[in-house]
């Protein structure tokens, strides 16, 4: 990866490889080739629990560069073997940044307590994305409405992250829609909740490795305690506080450089099967394929660059709104590129769709539309720069 | 891992800005006619302790690393890179003659020109190598060089670098750019005061040629975009600031965002160059994308601005001459993108 990094993060990074090219990878070919994701009950996700690689011990070691930084790297190295596997990982890896930040004490016990030392493959999920909006988040119509008892929700929820086998799920909805952002709250949602119904495995072009969920809410009640940051915080400014809304978009900021790690994970992995393949048929010596090939080594660079930096940002908790999302564009344009290089270069043989690459090809493009589009990146840039109004 | 700047160079930055923001900037047109910086300037910049920055502390310099010239260099060029070309009196030279002949060479041939008030050194990059065990003379010219003196003639070519002292006839021409710094047609003839031939030292020597002038594109284009940036908020058409058409906005975007990728690979080279990697691939590969953005967001300022951008009013066409001036030396575009690609093509893993 040509980084200078410490040796105990080299080590990660070479444990990362060495589980990746020998479980993730073929894995990651075997849901391609189903068209479906693993079942949760596939020995992989036993083997990865078993293997001590899931749970807060693993991700406590300690290296000498922060924490973002350290989680930029090995993101890369994991989406390196299959970005797919990595989000399909047993754990409580989506919603834990938000519970952390805005979760009680007894919320955080009792919904993350199970999954610090997974026995079993477990699973947690976050739900925002609605038909109706994906990046608008100020625009979700899912419902929460007070009862006696707790929370009525109503909506309908899609493209949620292992959703179907998640044990909870972490679901935005909003108090009053007039509000807008100020009337979010997110809410536990237990697996077997009545109400909570219709699910359906989505079929994708690519990433199949992990479950794409839509479901419905319909009158689904949650015990009043399962509002996240608890039913105080609701007392003390009810229908006013930005908790949720700040709790997500706080989240989707360190979120940005993350999808923008596995990106180039992607883009890396496309990059180094185009130049095998132009070295094998000799395609390397025709200047043309290597200039080619120079670009996105060359912008594949440049946006790890920025990656690192936008998390180095983070790790010194300086704002990073214009870097993270500068970061994902480049790193998910660049997936994008390398793998639709990567299929020019395999040639037809690229094109009878058995080969690595031309599974890239299909798994990069959702990293520029996953986590806000290139588009909806610019926006926020530009809301920066030049005050471009909401 | 650090994308910070270090508090010694924080310093330097600081200082330069502001003497670029004072006196290099009002002076932009001034400069730009005279085909020179004003004396007065270039004595407050030797007064700072600037022209001596990277220069070996063996011949008298303050021995600064890659990094901080850098810095300086998009200090300076925020405000006018011809300026700094003009101010910087040996210039990348320095680092062909010390890839070369070492700190020894610099003492020898570099600290004399900045001991002669006004003396400057001439870099002429060369695309194929001379016989210099047959030499003895050096004689060629180069069609455009940003000076307008040269006391010094340093040559690189791919394996091999020479030095002239003396016998260089520069003629004036207008030039596209980076006036401020003159501009000559030179041809030159004499005896060579050194020759060295040495592929891995000329590989060193244009890798640092190449990020000192990536620099200088780099910060041209930070000012060429912030000044867009500033014009397309205040200028209004069709009810509301030009910025605000998302085709503009978007366009803005690019453009930093460009810039930002330029500015990260000329950075990461001199951090390498800075560790004792040569960061050839790096420096070329680097120099190949400053360019390549060069090419987009110069001709977008001017651009942004419309009619306006196209008169001498503002700086945005000369940010587009400029940066288009600077792409043509440390060797040119194609010549780095040649080298990038094959030696990446050697690369085991990305």
């Amino acid at each position: 990866m040509e980084l200078n990094l410490s040796p105990e993060l080299r080590r990660l990074v070479d444990e990362a490889r060495e589980w990746g090219e020998r479980e993730v990878r073929p894995a990651g070919l075997e849901a391609d080739r189903n068209a479906a994701p693993l079942p949760p009950e596939h020995p992989y996700f036993r083997k990865f629990v078993d293997s001590g690689r899931a749970g807060a011990r693993a991700q406590a070691a300690e290296t000498p560069e922060g924490r973002m930084v350290r989680s930029v790297v090995l993101g890369e190295e994991s989406a390196y073997w299959d970005r797919g596997m990595g989000v399909a990982t047993p754990g409580a890896g989506f919603p834990s940044g938000a519970v952390n930040a805005s979760g009680t004490a007894e919320q955080k016990e009792r919904f993350l307590g199970p999954f610090r030392e997974l026995k079993d493959p477990h699973w947690a999920s976050f739900a925002l994305t609605e038909p109706g909006g994906g990046s608008d988040t100020a625009a979700f119509r899912t419902r929460a409405t007070r009862t006696d008892r707790g929370w009525l929700l109503n909506g309908a929820k899609c493209f949620i992250g292992n959703a179907a086998r998640a044990d909870w799920i972490l679901v935005q909805a909003t108090l009053d829609p007039s509000l807008g952002r100020a009337g979010q709250r997110s809410f536990f949602v237990e697996k077997g909740t009545a109400g909570l119904s219709g699910m359906k495995i989505e079929k994708k072009m690519g990433l199949r490795a992990y479950e794409s969920v839509s479901f419905v809410l319909e009158n689904c009640e949650v015990p009043a305690e399962n509002v996240l940051g608890g039913e105080e915080r609701e007392a003390r400014a009810p229908g006013s506080g930005t908790g949720a809304y700040g709790a997500t978009m706080g989240a989707l900021n360190s979120a940005r450089v993350g999808v923008a790690a596995s990106a180039l994970g992607i883009a890396r992995a496309a990059l180094d099967e185009a130049r095998r393949f132009a070295k094998d048929s000799g395609a390397i010596r025709h200047p043309r394929v290597r200039d080619e090939l120079e670009r996105v080594l060359r912008k594949l660079r440049a946006a790890r660059l920025a990656t690192l930096k936008a998390g180095w940002m983070v790790d010194q908790r300086r704002g990073n709104v214009v870097e993270s999302s500068m970061a994902k564009i480049l790193a998910a344009e660049i997936a994008q590129e390398a793998g639709t290089l990567g299929m020019e270069i395999v040639g037809l043989e690229a094109g009878a769709g058995e080969v690595l690459i031309e599974k890239l090809f299909r798994d990069a493009k959702a990293l520029n539309i996953v986590e806000g589009t290139g588009q909806i990146q610019r926006v926020i840039i530009a809301r920066q720069l030049v005050g471009l109004p909401r | 891992m650090d994308f910070g700047i270090r508090d010694d160079d924080q310093l330097i930055v600081d200082t330069m800005s502001a003497f670029a923001a004072e006196q290099l900037r009002p002076a932009l047109r001034t400069a730009e006619a005279a085909h020179a910086v004003s004396p007065p300037v270039r004595a407050s910049f030797g007064e700072l302790g600037f022209e001596d920055l990277d220069m070996p502390e063996a011949a008298g310099g303050a021995g600064l690393g890659m990094l901080t010239r850098v810095l300086a260099n998009i200090a300076l060029a925020r405000a006018d890179a011809g300026a700094a070309i003009g101010l910087d009196r040996v210039g990348p030279a320095l680092h062909v003659l010390r890839a070369f002949g070492g700190d020894d060479a610099v003492a020898r041939f570099a600290r004399p020109v900045l001991d002669a008030p006004g003396a400057r050194v001439a870099l002429i990059i060369e695309e194929a190598d001379r016989d210099l065990a047959a030499a003895g003379r050096i004689s060629g010219g180069a069609a455009w060089v940003p000076t307008d003196r040269a006391d010094l003639v340093v040559g690189l070519g791919p394996t091999g670098a020479w030095v002239l002292e003396g016998g260089a006839r520069l003629q004036p021409v207008p030039g596209a750019g980076l006036q401020a710094a003159g501009a000559s047609r030179i041809d030159f003839d004499g005896p060579a005061a050194a020759a060295w031939s040495d592929p891995e030292a000329a590989a060193r020597a244009l890798a640092r040629v190449r990020v000192y002038h990536g620099a200088l594109i780099v910060g041209v284009l930070e000012d060429a975009t912030e000044f867009t940036r500033a014009y397309a908020q205040e200028r209004v058409a069709f009810g509301q600031p030009i910025a605000h058409h998302q085709g503009l906005a978007f366009l803005i975007v690019d453009m930093f965002t460009a810039v930002e990728q330029a500015r990260l690979l000329i950075e990461d080279a001199a951090r390498r160059m800075e560790a004792g990697d040569d960061a050839v691939q790096e420096a070329a590969a680097a120099f190949v994308e400053a360019v390549e953005a060069s090419r987009f967001v110069g001709p977008n300022g001017v651009q942004i601005l419309g009619g306006h951008g196209f008169m001498r009013d503002f700086p945005v066409e000369k940010a587009m001459r400029d940066c288009r001036a600077l792409g043509l030396l440390a060797g040119g575009l194609h010549r780095a993108r040649d080298d990038a690609a094959s030696l990446a093509a050697a690369f085991e893993e990305a």
